[in-house]
Formats: structure tokens, sequence, C-alpha cells
């Protein structure tokens, strides 16, 4: 309906012209820095292609989802989710698409866990005959499977799950159930409405030669088990499963609880490719590393890390871009008293949260880089048989994990606030984006309980470096023995991080390293107990990690061979060190400890910061630009490429918000909710 | 918690694993003897507790404050069911002569904003203390029987913080003696104004007052926006509500444009400064800090409300992991089989324990600055009252520091921006502290947290507010140099440190609680006098050191914060003597914690040395946390939460977690009662209720 809205414009200087302003002030080489960063596997030429199919499907028009109940936000789920795979079949689309495109629609599938957990873990799990008979279905999505592994009570520690599957010789057959309450599998996505199968992870409960009726637990391990029929899509029985209701996020996806009541599945549903129970003489094949059951798990770490650094740059993008657009306030040392507000990006206080943020998008992408091209490197040699690096995958990938994603969940909300109110408002792009990813810090381990891991692994690096038998077995211990020389007799270089960036490297190698003695000193040396030393080892692992992030950000400024300008290479440098400094200084006291960075250096660098992010803020719009996220996956009235900010907001609050198509009656003495329906305070009690 | 009720008998007979939440629990409150009564009475009174019991009754009597499917229901129906709620409760308030005090109970028992919100908080306050005699009769009159229903619009699309750039315009036209309210721009439109969108038929609307082409600033006007029968916008006024929101979605936050709309002369409130219809001139306004007076008493509101705010979440935090268990400790011995509380693992501890003694920390302060606040206030009204003639100037040159309220008000500034963003930051904190659990809307934290955080950008952004203390604290640095008589904390601090900084300070924090709080001040006025140095010797701008400024008000905050909360524990003779030696522990691991995370200002002013610094992490902090960890269920106990409030399976107070959440999942559940098809093949979605097709909601 045409009113009188129509005709006003926001005041001068709208978006559209400060934007352009900012473009025209900077030389970054935008499509060579997005080809620099997304070219891998054609990634932005799939973006494109993909885009130009959701975004004119009015299925995957996201402005009006914010108001649905949590029913209709699943049905609206599921019904895109079959659509994308409508699409898959319709346009030969491969894996890789399909993902691109969810990743557009912005909006969690709940066939997710049927497309990335379920069908990973046949693939790597299952031996050949299972593969056999397992994929046609699951390809054809006759099987639609979800993964059961989380209980009720049992998150991180899978050796403490209930869920338990007897083996019953005589049947052949196991028997899976769940003895307590607490034994309910829980929050296992597609598991709650969409799938009719599931991998269910459960004690193998062998009975004792001799002693009837005992058992002796063998560990968990997978079971594929059909939990629906195929035709009423109505639970079978002795199986209770449901959806375990609404979450902080992820609205259309339908996580489940199940439980199991003496459930008998047949032998082939045991996943055989490690390990066996010989279904004539009951014997047990251990696996050859029983920390192969853990191959899927990280998997899905190094993709939430590859994931991590493009929800920062989305995050950056619209504050980056909004903060320019956004004026409050005169600069007080302005003697014009008619100058109009200053830009918000233009202050310290903003630039300090949203400038070494943009940075660390680019450390966390050279990271990803090196850790894709580990696992694939890994997984070649565990086909091989051989599990020994695995350890150091897994190590590394818990760490990065935890401190990756913590720092992209944070980054969310720092942007966010850096917002001030329309922050708040769902239009600001990062509501439904902080809701669905701030599951991540505590998915697939806690971030915390994780760090342990790392750090374990670390210690005993240290321990061998100490004991030094032969050879280093592997890089890590060898940068420990060096450390230990360092540490006794050989001075150590005086380093100089503003002079020589690879001495920004060896200072965070440096200051790693002494946190891994120390924690060695403290754990091996004088006994303490492991609890007391938990949140000493959290730092040891994001020291690790900080210093793997600042090694490979380094090491991708060095290739000669990548063909990067001159020109944007010094901005790539500048970033570089923005990311490292800025870390550096929120850890002073560390790098002080380990001698890695003098006293005198480290009063200096919060000037260094605001020094790199002056020479930053003219660019900072190019290089968002140059992540390329397209405005529909942004959904963001203020992050938009075109700057008109105050204009989509009003559209969205006056054009596209269901609320206001309802008259509502105020008075409190009628009890008449709507205004004109003539109902009474019934209609809302019947849905309480 | 109603029994399970739709699954089968083999699912109903099942019990958690043991040992179960209640026995948890009920360990964890035998290995106390802290006497919670006597705490929750210490905090609230015993009159506020027993007001709180009668309202909650009150309210659990009434279905329509029944919470089961709040964490179900889209924007519209919950837009609706809040309305439905807002009526119910002033019938009830009506109906029970509730005060405007046990309002506040209620609200707080329901936990959620309701339409009636800004009607009640600011509209009614505003016509109250801004309205002229004859604008109290025809506007505050009609507004207390909810005939007028009215809303404050101030925030505009472009503007906050910073009301001197509002765009509305309010132009006096000398001919026929009214105002002409108009939105030159996009921009002027009102925005997130509560219950504006759908509920108020009035608006309090902050406009640029113009008179013969001159600007006089921002004035408040009250302007009639609906028509009152049939509740549409009136001619000229486009209003409507913005959409949903991050939390807050039970409120109809609005926006608001004007067309050239004329309004009466009475429509400028007019207590303060007005218009005089027979001159056509500005009567400039008589005392303006009073005005302020009011904000700094809302900040000590939410200093407080910060308090209890992270109480709810520290309380189901705390239950929770005190009846998770996960991982056996990796040094227990052989025989002992089961897992270990999550809340014995120091990296838990370190999460949640540091946030209990910030929740005592912040009620105490804000209580203490209400105390102040209201002495002050008493003294002063009695001397305005005295010499009305001489009228203040602007609120930051005019006080002098001699004024004790002129410091509440600078330095209110400063701990509203840190105790909400400290309880803010502390929820979330809380919520991942509950693992995986945490993120379930059971859990009780997310929903609570979205509707918080709205509180760290109102009143004054958390980070634009800061530079009011700081200007406040280089003043009070100057007069100290220019040798006047220190005439407040602030400025008894800074003088303190003055003539001892050539001395040092060797301050005594591992032995003595007063030393903990002199090097809070130290630290405060070093940051002062250096800012000091860096404005008028190095002549920085003002933008360049607005980060060094955020520092120093967030510094004096917490010197403020923990001065109260010594002041509290050190004056008081109501508590037996192990609990307030507990509540030393607390104010302890709250300042060392506090110490240590920003060891390098207590370094390098010299505060503490780097060998104290290292003590209070590795030593003090670690021994405090083992010794409160035994008290913690019960020190959450004394916040005093009915299960009906926190609304959460991991908060319950009889520990039954796992019970609860199986019964929300399975038979509050309304997405379980539909069956699907799940085969992408097929365009069927939902197998029942398909008829309400989802393109007409999209």
């Amino acid at each position: 309906m045409p009113d009188f809205t129509d005709r006003l414009k926001p005041a001068a200087p709208d978006g559209t012209t400060v934007l352009a302003q900012e473009r025209g002030q900077s030389d970054v080489p935008v499509d060579e820095l997005a080809k620099h960063l997304l070219s891998n596997d054609d990634f932005l030429g799939r973006q494109e292609r993909m885009l130009r199919i959701v975004e004119k499907d009015p299925l995957f028009n996201k402005t009006k989802q914010f108001n649905l109940s949590r029913p209709d936000r699943f049905k609206l789920g599921l019904a895109r989710g079959k659509k994308l795979r409508r699409y898959s079949d319709q346009y030969g689309w491969d894996a890789k698409d399909h993902e691109m495109a969810v990743y557009l629609c912005d909006d969690v599938t709940p066939y997710m866990v049927h497309y990335a957990m379920f069908i990973t873990t046949v693939r790597e799990q299952a031996n050949d005959e299972q593969r056999a008979y397992w994929s046609p279905k699951i390809d054809a999505m006759e099987v639609i499977g979800c993964y059961a592994q989380t209980e009720l009570g049992h998150g991180s520690n899978v050796r403490g799950l209930e869920c338990q599957a007897f083996w019953d010789p005589k049947a052949k057959e196991f028997i899976i159930h769940s003895p307590t309450l607490t034994a309910s599998k829980w929050w296992n996505g597609t598991m709650g409405r969409t799938a009719n199968h599931a991998i269910v992870m459960a004690q193998l409960m062998l009975p004792k030669e001799g002693s009837p009726g005992e058992y002796t637990s063998r560990g968990p391990h997978t079971f594929v088990v059909q939990i629906r029929d195929m035709k009423t899509h109505k639970p079978l029985d002795g199986i209770a499963v449901g959806d375990i209701g609404p979450k902080y996020g992820y609205a259309p996806m339908d996580n489940g609880y199940m439980l199991f009541d003496r459930h008998r599945v047949p032998h082939s549903a045991m996943l055989s490719r490690y390990s066996r129970v010989d279904p004539n003489t009951s014997e047990y094949t251990k696996p050859a590393n029983p920390a192969v059951v853990y191959g899927s798990l990280t998997y899905v770490r190094a993709t939430i890390i590859m994931h991590a650094r493009l929800i920062i740059a989305r995050a950056v993008t619209i504050a980056v871009r909004y903060t320019c657009v956004r004026r409050q306030f005169q600069d007080r040392d302005s003697k014009d008293a008619k100058a109009p507000e200053l830009c918000v990006l233009d202050y310290p206080t903003v630039q300090i949260r949203i400038l070494p943020l943009l940075a660390t998008a680019f450390a966390l992408h050279y990271t990803g880089e090196a850790m894709q091209s580990l696992y694939w490197n890994t997984r070649e040699e565990i086909n091989q048989g051989n599990f020994g690096r695995l350890a150091v995958l897994h190590a590394q990938s818990s760490g990065l994990k935890s401190l990756c994603t913590e720092l992209a969940a944070n980054s969310i909300e720092t942007c966010r606030r850096a917002m001030g109110g329309h922050g708040f408002g769902g239009p600001s792009g990062f509501i439904q984006l902080n809701n669905d990813y701030l599951s991540k810090p505590t998915v697939e381990g806690d971030n915390w309980m994780i760090t342990q891991q790392t750090a374990s692994f670390l210690i005993k690096r240290m321990q061998a470096a100490v004991d030094r038998k032969g050879k280093p077995q592997d890089e890590i211990e060898g940068h420990c023995r060096q450390y230990l020389d360092e540490k006794n007799g050989y001075k150590p270089s005086q380093l100089r991080v503003f002079d020589r960036d690879e001495d920004i490297v060896e200072a965070f190698r440096r200051r790693s390293r002494d946190q891994t003695y120390r924690a060695h000193v403290a754990r091996n040396e004088q006994k303490q107990s492991w609890n007391s030393l938990l949140i000493q080892l959290r730092r040891v692992s994001h020291s690790e990690s900080q210093s793997i992030l600042v090694q490979n950000f380094y090491n991708a400024l060095q290739q000669k061979d990548s063909a990067v300008s001159s020109t944007l290479h010094a901005h790539l440098r500048t970033l570089f060190r923005l990311f490292a400094f800025y870390t550096m200084d929120s850890e002073a006291r560390d790098f002080s400890r380990a001698k890695a960075v003098s006293d005198d250096d480290l009063d200096k660098i919060p000037a260094k910061i605001q020094e790199l992010m002056a020479q930053v803020r003219p660019h900072a719009v190019r290089l968002v630009d140059s992540w390329k996220i397209p405005d529909f996956l942004l959904d963001s009235a203020l992050g938009r490429y075109d700057g008109k900010v105050y204009e989509d907001l009003f559209n969205r609050a006056h054009r596209l918000n269901p609320l206001n198509e309802i008259t509502f009656n105020p008075y409190y003495k009628e009890e008449e909710i709507v205004k004109g329906s003539g109902e009474n305070i019934d209609s809302i009690l019947a849905k309480l | 918690m109603a029994a399970v009720k739709n699954a089968p008998q083999w699912v109903r007979d099942l019990k958690p694993a043991s040992p179960t939440g209640p026995e948890l629990l009920e360990q964890e409150r035998k290995s106390s003897n802290v006497n919670v009564d006597q705490l929750a009475n210490f905090l609230f009174t015993k009159e506020a507790r027993e007001k709180k019991r009668k309202i909650l009754k009150l309210l659990q009597d009434d279905k329509v404050f029944d919470k089961s499917q709040n964490y179900f229901a889209g924007r519209i129906d919950r837009f609706e069911t809040a309305l439905a709620r807002a009526k119910a409760l002033q019938k009830l308030a009506v109906k029970h002569g509730l005060d405007d005090d046990e309002k506040k109970i209620a609200e707080l028992l329901i936990s959620e904003p309701g339409p009636y919100g800004l009607h009640e908080h600011m509209f009614l306050v505003t016509l109250r203390d801004q309205g002229s005699e004859e604008q109290r009769e025809k506007f505050f009159k009609p507004a207390q029987a909810y005939k007028i229903i009215g809303c404050y619009a101030q925030t505009e699309l472009g503007h906050g913080s910073n009301v001197r750039g509002l765009e509305t315009t309010a132009t006096w036209n000398s001919d026929d003696k009214t105002f002409t309210l108009h939105s030159p721009h996009l921009t002027a439109s009102k925005w997130w104004i509560g219950s504006l969108g759908r509920t108020a038929n009035h608006a309090v609307v902050m406009a640029q007052l113009v008179i013969d082409g001159k600007g006089y600033g921002p004035h408040p006007f009250v302007v009639q926006i609906r028509d009152l029968k049939t509740h549409q916008a009136l001619e000229g006024v486009h209003v409507g509500d913005i959409g949903p929101k991050f939390g807050y979605n039970t409120m109809d936050n609005g926006y608001l444009l004007f067309n050239k709309v004329k309004i009466p002369h009475i429509s400028m409130l007019a207590r303060f400064s007005s218009v005089d219809a027979k001159t056509n001139k500005y009567v400039r306004p008589s005392s303006p800090s009073l005005v302020y007076g009011t904000l700094t008493w809302i900040r000590s509101t939410i200093v407080m409300q910060a308090g209890s705010v992270l109480a709810r979440g520290v309380t189901i935090a705390t239950r929770y992991c005190a009846v998770r268990r996960q991982f056996q400790d990796r040094d227990a011995p052989e025989w002992e089989k089961g897992e270990n509380q999550v809340l014995n693992y120091t990296m838990v501890q370190i999460r949640l324990l540091p946030l209990l003694a910030a929740t005592f920390a912040l009620h105490f302060t804000g209580k203490g600055m209400q105390a102040l606040y209201e002495a002050n206030h008493k003294k002063m009204a009695q001397k305005t009252s005295d010499s009305n003639t001489t009228r203040g100037t602007g609120p930051e040159e005019t006080q002098s520091s001699s004024d004790l309220l002129a410091d509440l008000h600078a330095t209110s500034c400063g701990l509203k921006s840190l105790a909400s963003s400290v309880a803010a930051e502390g929820l979330e904190v809380c919520r991942r502290a509950c693992g995986g659990h945490g993120y379930s809307s059971f859990g009780g934290i997310g929903a609570w947290y979205a509707d918080y955080l709205p509180t760290a950008t109102w009143e004054g952004d958390n980070y634009m507010l800061t530079q009011q203390v700081a200007r406040y604290m280089l003043k009070s640095a100057r007069s100290v140099l220019q040798g006047q008589e220190p005439s407040n904390d602030t400025t008894a601090v800074l003088s303190w440190y003055h003539k001892r900084q050539d001395q040092g300070a060797a301050f005594d924090i591992l032995g003595k609680d007063e030393d903990i709080v002199s090097a809070f001040a130290w630290r405060s006025a070093y940051l002062t006098f250096e800012a000091l140095k860096h404005r008028e010797e190095q002549k920085r701008t003002w933008n360049s050191l607005l980060v060094d400024f955020y520092r120093l008000s967030k510094a004096h905050s917490q010197y403020m914060v923990v001065k109260n909360f010594h002041e509290t524990i050190a004056t008081n003779n109501n508590l037996d003597p192990e609990t307030l030696s507990l509540l030393h522990k607390l104010f302890r691991l709250y300042a060392l914690h506090t110490l240590e995370t920003e060891s390098a200002e207590f370094f390098t002013s010299a505060a503490a040395t780097v060998r104290q610094i290292q003590l209070a992490r590795s030593k003090a902090v670690m021994t405090l946390m083992e010794e409160i960890r035994p008290h913690a269920v019960r020190l959450v106990d004394s916040w005093d939460f009915p299960d009906w409030q926190l609304d959460s399976s991991l908060g319950r107070y009889d520990g039954k977690v796992y019970e609860d959440m199986f019964y929300r999942a399975n038979d509050l559940n309304p997405l379980n009662r539909v069956d699907i098809d799940p085969y992408p093949d097929s365009a069927t979605l939902f197998r029942k209720n398909e008829s309400d097709g989802l393109k007409s909601k999209l």
C-alpha cells in the first residue's frame, strides 16, 4: 500500500555514497584477493552457479522465517531439504554443489546428518560387503540415516556411554538396550522426525565364557539400526524416538532422543571394517588402533575449522560496511560546529573490536587450508593401514577446533554489539548466525574439555624430548629438543619481532614450547594432579594453536610461486602483523615469561597495533568485499553491498512484517486480543 | 514437573543412572552449613521474600501465565499471549491492590518483556515528572487508568545515544499556537520504541523544537497516534512493529513517522521548559539536574539487577554442573569407578565461581549506590527548595566536585557499563559451561540471555558511556592538581595517590582485604593521571584516547565494585561468622580474579608486583575456589529463585534434570505430535495438518 513514507530518503550522506567513497580510496585488488582465497575447488564459480538457482526460488526467501513457530520452521526446513535434493537430481549436482547450496540458503536442513555423518561413517567403518549393501540405498535416499552417539547423561566421554549391545550367540543377533533414562540417545540430529535408520554407538557386550548371564564390555562400537517403518514412518516396536524440542538455534533440525527396549538386530548390523565379532565362534577381533572410531569425528572437526573462517568473514563484512555508513557524535576536537557526525569505524574503540577480527579471518583461512591437506594425507596413510599420524591429527584438530570455533563464535557477538542497537534487530544478519553458530563451541567435544587432548599429546612429546632416545619421532618432538637445548646452555637468540616476521613465528613457537615445558614439569616432575592443571592445559593447547595459526599465515606469505601481486602482498603482510601482534598483546605475560619477546617490545605493542589498524582502515571495505559473501547469504540490512542500510531496515519492518497486518485490542478491561475478532481469553488458553 | 504420559510403559519405568540428581544435590547441600535462609534475608529482606511467595501463588493459579509452551511458539502467538498476560496482570493488580514494587516482582517472575512495559516504566514516569499540573490532569490520570496507553519515542533509525543528533522536528506555529511534528528523512523514523509497534495509542515523542527558524534542541511532546476506538493510526502518522529480534520478541518495538502532523500547545511537556503561547518565546529549563538524577537511579537499578540477572545463569549452571558427571578423574584410584561431577573440574570452577562471586559484588554495589543516592537526593531536594532561584547549567560542565550526587552520576555510567557487560558475558559463559544441554531451550539460559542483551546498548551504549566517566575523572584530577580539597570519594582517591605516588604502593594484596581495595584505587588513579598527561602534555586527540578512556572507566568501576563489596561485609553484623567468612572469600575471589585478569595494569601502575600477581593466579585463586566449591550449591540457593521463574530443566532445585528434559521433549513438544514424510521425492511434508499451507507464511 503506497503511503507518504515511500518518498522519504535517508539523511545525507547516504550509505551508497559512503561505500562508493570507501571503495574509491583503496587499492586492494578485490578480484585477485578473492581468487587467492576462494579458488580452491572452484569455490567462487560454484557459489555463483548455485546462487543463480536458489536466489530466485521463493521457497528460499529468508525474510519472514524469523516469525515462524518451531513446528513451522521444521516444516520449512524439510521442504527446503527436499527441494535441494530434487535440484541435485534435476541439475546433476555433486556433493560439493549441494553443500554450497545449503551454505547459501543458510538454514540447516533435516537431512544434514544423513549427508554429513551417516554417509561418512558407513563409508569409513563398513566392510566391503556392508558397503555394497547400504550405499545404493543411501544414495537413493531410501535409507535416511542419523548418527546416535551422545546420550542424555554423556557427551564428550564416549567411554561413559550407557547404551548396550549384547551379543546373542544362539540367535546370532545383537540386542540393543537402554538400561536407564540417562542412556537415552539425545541431541542426535535428523533423528527426531526424519531418519528411518541410525548409526547407534553402543557398548559391545560379549558373553563371558563359562559364566552364563555375565558379559564383558568391549567398549563403544557402531551399529546400523532401522528405527522407523519404511512405509508408515512410525517407530519400530521396542524403540521410543522423538524430537527433543526447541533450542537456542538450529530450529529446522530435528535433534532427537531415542531409547531401546531389548531391540534385536542381525549380526550384520555391526559395522565391521576394523573390529568384528565372529558369528560362529563369538570371537572378538580388536581394531588395529582403537582410535580409528574417532575418524569421522576428526573429519567433522576439519570441516568445522574451514567453516569458521567464513563465519568470521561474514560477521566482519557486515560490521565493516555498517560502521562505515553509521555516524555518531561529532569529533570532540573538531572546531566546526556544523561538521557531520563521525563515521563509527573511525573510532579506535570500534576498530579494536573489528579490524583484528578481519585479520583473524585470514589467519584461519591459511590454517584451514593446511589442515585439510593434512587430513587427506593422513587418510591415505590410514587406508594403507598406518595409524601413526592419526594421533598428531587428532591432537591438532581438537586444539584448533576449540580455538577457531571460539574465535568465530565470539566474533559474531563482538561484531553484533559493535553495531549498537541495530545489532539486536532481526535484519542485522547476526541473529540466526549467532543462534546457529553458537552450538559449535559445545558440539563434537566441548571446547574446554577437548583442549586436554592437545595438551596431553604435547606433554608426551616433551617427555620424549627430555628422555631423548634416538631420533625425534616427529617434528614436534624436534622442536621440544631445540627448546630444551636453548634452555640448557645455548643462549636463545634475541628475537626482533618488529623487524623480522620470521622472529614473530619463532616467538610464538618459543612461547608455546615454554607453556608445554611448564606443564610437563608440573605434571611429570612435581606430580600435580591432572584436575588441578586443567586451566593450565587449556593455555598449553591454545598457545600451540595460536602458534600454528601464525606459522601457517607466515608460510603462505613466503610462497614465491603463489604469484600474489606486490600490492596485495603488502596488504596481507599488514594483516599478518596485526593478527600476530594483537594475539601477542592479549597474551603478553606468556611471551615475557618465555623470554620470547622483551618487556620493552611488549610495551610498544599497543601503539604498534593502533598504527597497523590505521593502515588497514582505508582498505577495510575492499578487504571484506574480497571475501565475496553474497547479499543473499548475508541476509542483512546493515551489511548490504550497496549500503542501502536504512532503506532496507524500513522495508523489512514496514512491508515484510506480518505482525503489522494485525490490529490488536490493547485495553486491559476487554479480554479480546485481536481487534474485531470477538474472541475471548479461551483462544489463547487453548494454545498453552 | 508432571509425569511422562505419551510413551510406552517401559519408557515410563526408566530411571536416570545413579547417583541421581536429587541424590547429588542433597549431598551438596549436606556438605555445607551456609544458612541459606539467613543469607537470602540479608540479600533481599524477609518481607520482600514473603511478598514474592504470595505473588508467585497468584500467578501460578492463573492459567494464562503457564509457561510450558513459551519455547515453542512463533512470534505472533508469543506476542498475543504476552498481551493477554499483560492484561491479566493489570487485572490482578487492580483486584489485589498490588503496588508498583509488587507488580515489578510479578514481572520478574513472569520473566518476559510485556507490551505494557514502556507504558508503565517510561510513559507514566515521564508524564508525572515532566508534565505541568494541567498536563498531569489531562494525560497522567487517564494513563494511570489505561485509557491512554503510551510509550517513549526517542531513538531514531539513524540516531541512538547522541540525542542532539535527532532529526524529528516540532515547529512552533505562532499563528494558530500549534506545533507541527515532522519526519524530514527516512532516518528520522522513531525506531526500537517499546510498546509502540501495536499497543500504544499515545507516545511521548522527543523532537527538535524549532521557533521562528531557530533550533532549541530536543524536547518531549505527548502525541496521540492511534484512534481510541478503532486503534488504527491517525492521519499523517505512520506506525508499526519493527519485526523479530534476537530476543524481546514478546515486545512490539516500533517505528513511527510523522507527515506534518499538527498538535496543540499543551502537547509539549512543560514542567522544565516551554513555549510561551503569548510571546512565542522559549522559556528555559529551570533545573535539568533533576532529570539526570532519574537516570542515575535507573543506572543503579541496572547495576543491582545485573547481579540477579547473572545469578540466574549461575544458579542453573552450578546446580547442573553438580548433577552432570563426565569422565573419570585421571588420578582417581581404580576402585572409584564413577564419573566425576563436572563442578569438580577446576576448568569449570574457574568459569563459574568467579561469576558466583560477581553476583554478590554487583548486588552489593547496586545497593550501595541506591543508599548513597537516596541519602543525598533528600539533602539536595532540601537545598533546591531553599534556593529556587539559581539555575544550574548543563550536567557535565557544572556541578562542582564537591557534589556527591555529581560524583555518583558520573561514576554510575561506568558502573552500568561494567555491570551489564559482566552479566551479559557471564550468562553466555554459564550457558557454555552447561555443555551441549546449555544449547537446549529447556536449559533456560539462552532465551534469558537474549532478552537481557539490549541492556548492554540501551541507556547509553556501554562503550560510548565510558567517555563520560573519563571526562569526569580528568576534571577531578585537574582539581586535585590545582590543590582543591577533596570533597568526594573520587577526588579523595586521586589526591591520596597524588601525595603518595613517589613513595610507591607496597600493598599486601594477598594478606589484607583493605589493601586489595587500595590496590584497585591506586590503579584507577594511576590511569587517570596517565590519561591526563596524554591529553594535556602530549596533546593527543580525544578520538585516539578512546581506548585508554575505556580502560580507565573499567578500572574505576572495578574499584568501586570491590570497595562496595568490602564495605558491605566489613560493616555487617547480621550474619553468622561462618557465612560472613565465606563472603570474605567470595570477595577475595572476585577481587583477585579480576586483578589477575587485568594484571598488566596492576603491574605497570606498581599497585602489585609480578610475584604477587603470579601467586594470586597460581595459589590464592586456586585455594579460594577449593574452599568455596563445597558451598556453591547453597550459595546459589540463597539467591532464592523459584523453579517457576527459572523455567529450566537444568537448574531445578530438586536436581531432576534428566526426568524434566525428557518430560518436556516427549510430552510438551508439539513437533512430536506430527508424522512426517521424509522422502525427497514426495511433496508431502507433514502427513497431518497439511491444510495450513507453508507458502502463505513466507
